[in-house]
Order: C-alpha cells, then sequence, then structure tokens
C-alpha cells in the first residue's frame, strides 16, 4: 500500500509543479516506484516540467471515466526509471472530478504504487478539495513572503476540515517547504527567515530551497534540477526527497550568505 | 558599511515587520474562518428549533478564548402578542 501525498499552496505561483517534479524524481531515484499526477485540470504544466508533454495521449479524466487504462495513461519519466506520470486533463471545468472517481483513482495508485503525489491547484480553486480528500499526508509549499503564507494557513485550515482522514479521525501529516529563499534578503533582515514561518504555520519543516538560477533553465528544457549536481536548489530537493524517504538529513543552512573567515579575507589582501 | 551599520542601528527589519504583520492577519483569519460545515449545521440547528418553537433567526457565531474556541448560538424568537 502506497502513501499519497498532496502537493499544496494557498496561492499559485509558489512552486508547486516544480516541488511536485523534483520529488518525483528524487524519491524515484531512491528506488521507491512513483507516480506523479498533474490535478491541476485545464492548467496542465506538470508535463512541461518534465519534459513529456509530447507524450501526454490520455489524461486523468480518460482514465476516471474509463475510455483509458490507468496503465495506458501512465507516462514514464526519461530521468527514472521507476518515475510514472499522469497528465492533468485540459478541459475547463475543475467540476469535472467526482469525488467517487477521484477515490477509486487514487486507491489504484495506492495499490501500484510505494509513493504517490499529486500536484493540486491553488488552495482558491475548487479542485483542491478533490487533491486533498484522500491524501495522506501534505506538503505546504510556500515563498518567503506575507501573501504566501497567509494564504498557506487558509488551505491548511481547508485540508484540517476535508480531508478525509480527518473526518476518520486521524491525523494528516503536514510538511512544509519554504521555496525560493534569498540568503542575501535574509542575512539582512529583507526576507522572512525560516523560524519565524514555522513559528506562525506551526508545522514540521522538510525543507528550504535556496533561489536558483537553474530553476528557470530547468523548466526551459524539460529537465528537472534535482538533476543538476552543482545546483543548490537540486540538492536542497535531493535532501528533501531523502526525508520523505524516511533517510535522516542535516539541515544545511541555506538561508545565511556564508560569511568569508578572516584568514580568507587576509589572503584576499595578497591577491 | 553594511557590517558598521548594523551594529550601531537598531532599527526594524522589513522582515520583523512581516513577520508581527502576519500574525496578527492570520490570527484574524482563524478567527473568522467559519467552519466550512457551519451553513449546514445552521440549517440543522433551525429544523431542530423549528419543530418546538417559531424562531426568528438563528446566529452562530465562533468565540475565541485563550486555548478554548466556543460556538455561541443565538436563536431569536419572536414576543409573543398578548
Amino acid at each position: 500500500m502506497g502513501i499519497v501525498f498532496a502537493v499544496i499552496s494557498g496561492k499559485g505561483g509558489v512552486g508547486k509543479t516544480t516541488t511536485t517534479a523534483n520529488l518525483g524524481i528524487g524519491i524515484a531515484n531512491e528506488g521507491k516506484k512513483t507516480v506523479v499526477v498533474d490535478f491541476d485540470l485545464g492548467q496542465r504544466n506538470l508535463d512541461m516540467i518534465l519534459g513529456l508533454e509530447n507524450r501526454v495521449i490520455y489524461d486523468m479524466v480518460h482514465v476516471m471515466d474509463k475510455e483509458s487504462q490507468l496503465r495506458q495513461a501512465l507516462i514514464k519519466s526519461k530521468h527514472s526509471d521507476k518515475l510514472y506520470f499522469l497528465a492533468a486533463s485540459q478541459t475547463k471545468d475543475k467540476t469535472a472530478l467526482e469525488r467517487e472517481k477521484v477515490r477509486k483513482l487514487i486507491a489504484d495508485f495506492r495499490s501500484e504504487f510505494e509513493y504517490v503525489i499529486l500536484d493540486a491547484p491553488a488552495g482558491i480553486e475548487s479542485g483542491f478539495e478533490h487533491t486533498i480528500m484522500f491524501a495522506d499526508a501534505t506538503i505546504v509549499v510556500v515563498n518567503p513572503e506575507v501573501s504566501s503564507i497567509r494564504d498557506a494557513d487558509k488551505a491548511i485550515g481547508i485540508v484540517d476540515s476535508k480531508c478525509e482522514r480527518v473526518k476518520q479521525n486521524k491525523h494528516v501529516q503536514k510538511y512544509l517547504i519554504i521555496n525560493r529563499i534569498n540568503p542575501e534578503m535574509v542575512t539582512n533582515g529583507e526576507m522572512l527567515e525560516s523560524n519565524d514561518i514555522l513559528d506562525i504555520l506551526d508545522i514540521d519543516l522538510v525543507g528550504k530551497i535556496p533561489e536558483d538560477k537553474k530553476i528557470v533553465e530547468a523548466s526551459n528544457t524539460g529537465r528537472p534540477v534535482i538533476l543538476d549536481d552543482k545546483s543548490p536548489a537540486g540538492a536542497a530537493y535531493r535532501r528533501i526527497s531523502r526525508r520523505l524517504c524516511g533517510i535522516e538529513e542535516e539541515f544545511p543552512d541555506v538561508e545565511k550568505v556564508q560569511q568569508a573567515s578572516l584568514m580568507d579575507k587576509i589572503k584576499g589582501l595578497f591577491q | 558599511m553594511s557590517f558598521l551599520s548594523s551594529l550601531f542601528s537598531k532599527k526594524e527589519t522589513s522582515a520583523g515587520v512581516a513577520k508581527d504583520r502576519l500574525r496578527i492577519a492570520i490570527s484574524s483569519d482563524r478567527d473568522n474562518s467559519v467552519y466550512p460545515f457551519m451553513a449546514e449545521m445552521k440549517a440543522d440547528i433551525v429544523k431542530v428549533v423549528r419543530k418546538y418553537i417559531q424562531a426568528e433567526s438563528v446566529h452562530v457565531t465562533k468565540e475565541s478564548e485563550g486555548e478554548i474556541d466556543t460556538l455561541e448560538i443565538e436563536i431569536v424568537i419572536p414576543k409573543k402578542k398578548k
């Protein structure tokens, strides 16, 4: 029986889809059979981030309406043998999701895969509730700025009231990812630091991702940044993936600009 | 320069301002956020109340005090005409 994670946020554009793609690859590369599913109906994007946009034939709605078998609709990732992907449908109608059909789909994923990662629409969209309804745990993505954090709190509130597990009196674990941290700004007190955000949201931190130009490059080419050995964001995603696989990983300080030591400064004088 | 200014000035940082503002905004959001089942529950309460008495209106409000949240249900009944 696999575990189902929903990747959520309050507002859009904080890096949910990028996070889903990278964690999917990261977890699959830890040897777990993984599927990433785009639940953002009408705004299909995960296919682009994974570089699979040309391979989509059947999507989630085809599978739910039994126009396609799940196996036919799943696309194998180019980046990992253990990773599969199911596309969102391009229909604009976000109400196309029906509760019982979603339940069935998620149950099928659970029996086929060890890790199921759902890319949710933003917290205000109607498809949001369907994405979180049958999840075991959620990964909350925020940026270190006020509107993203405030909206995340609302999204967490919806999870706490709409999730099936909550209705069964079970706990829904919530993991926080702080994305797009600018170390220079945090050091100068111009950006909220992770401790402040944790204080306010009061959920468990699973990772901090520094801002990284490589992310844009990665989405340009459809080759997620986790595959880039030199990217700090990629390294952060690798650590998060390992944590989600139950492996202990240290939290290096990605928030502070590393100060040059006195010796380095003195050496610098002579260069 | 930035080293010296950070030593000698105690000016509040914008991150500090953000934290304070967020705290207040989120705590008020949480207070105001009615439960999603509120409308449904209210309709059920109205049904039950109407079985026994002709209520004019039913208000359900959430109050927070310290660690405890309470739901206050106010049932307004019209005065009997004498």
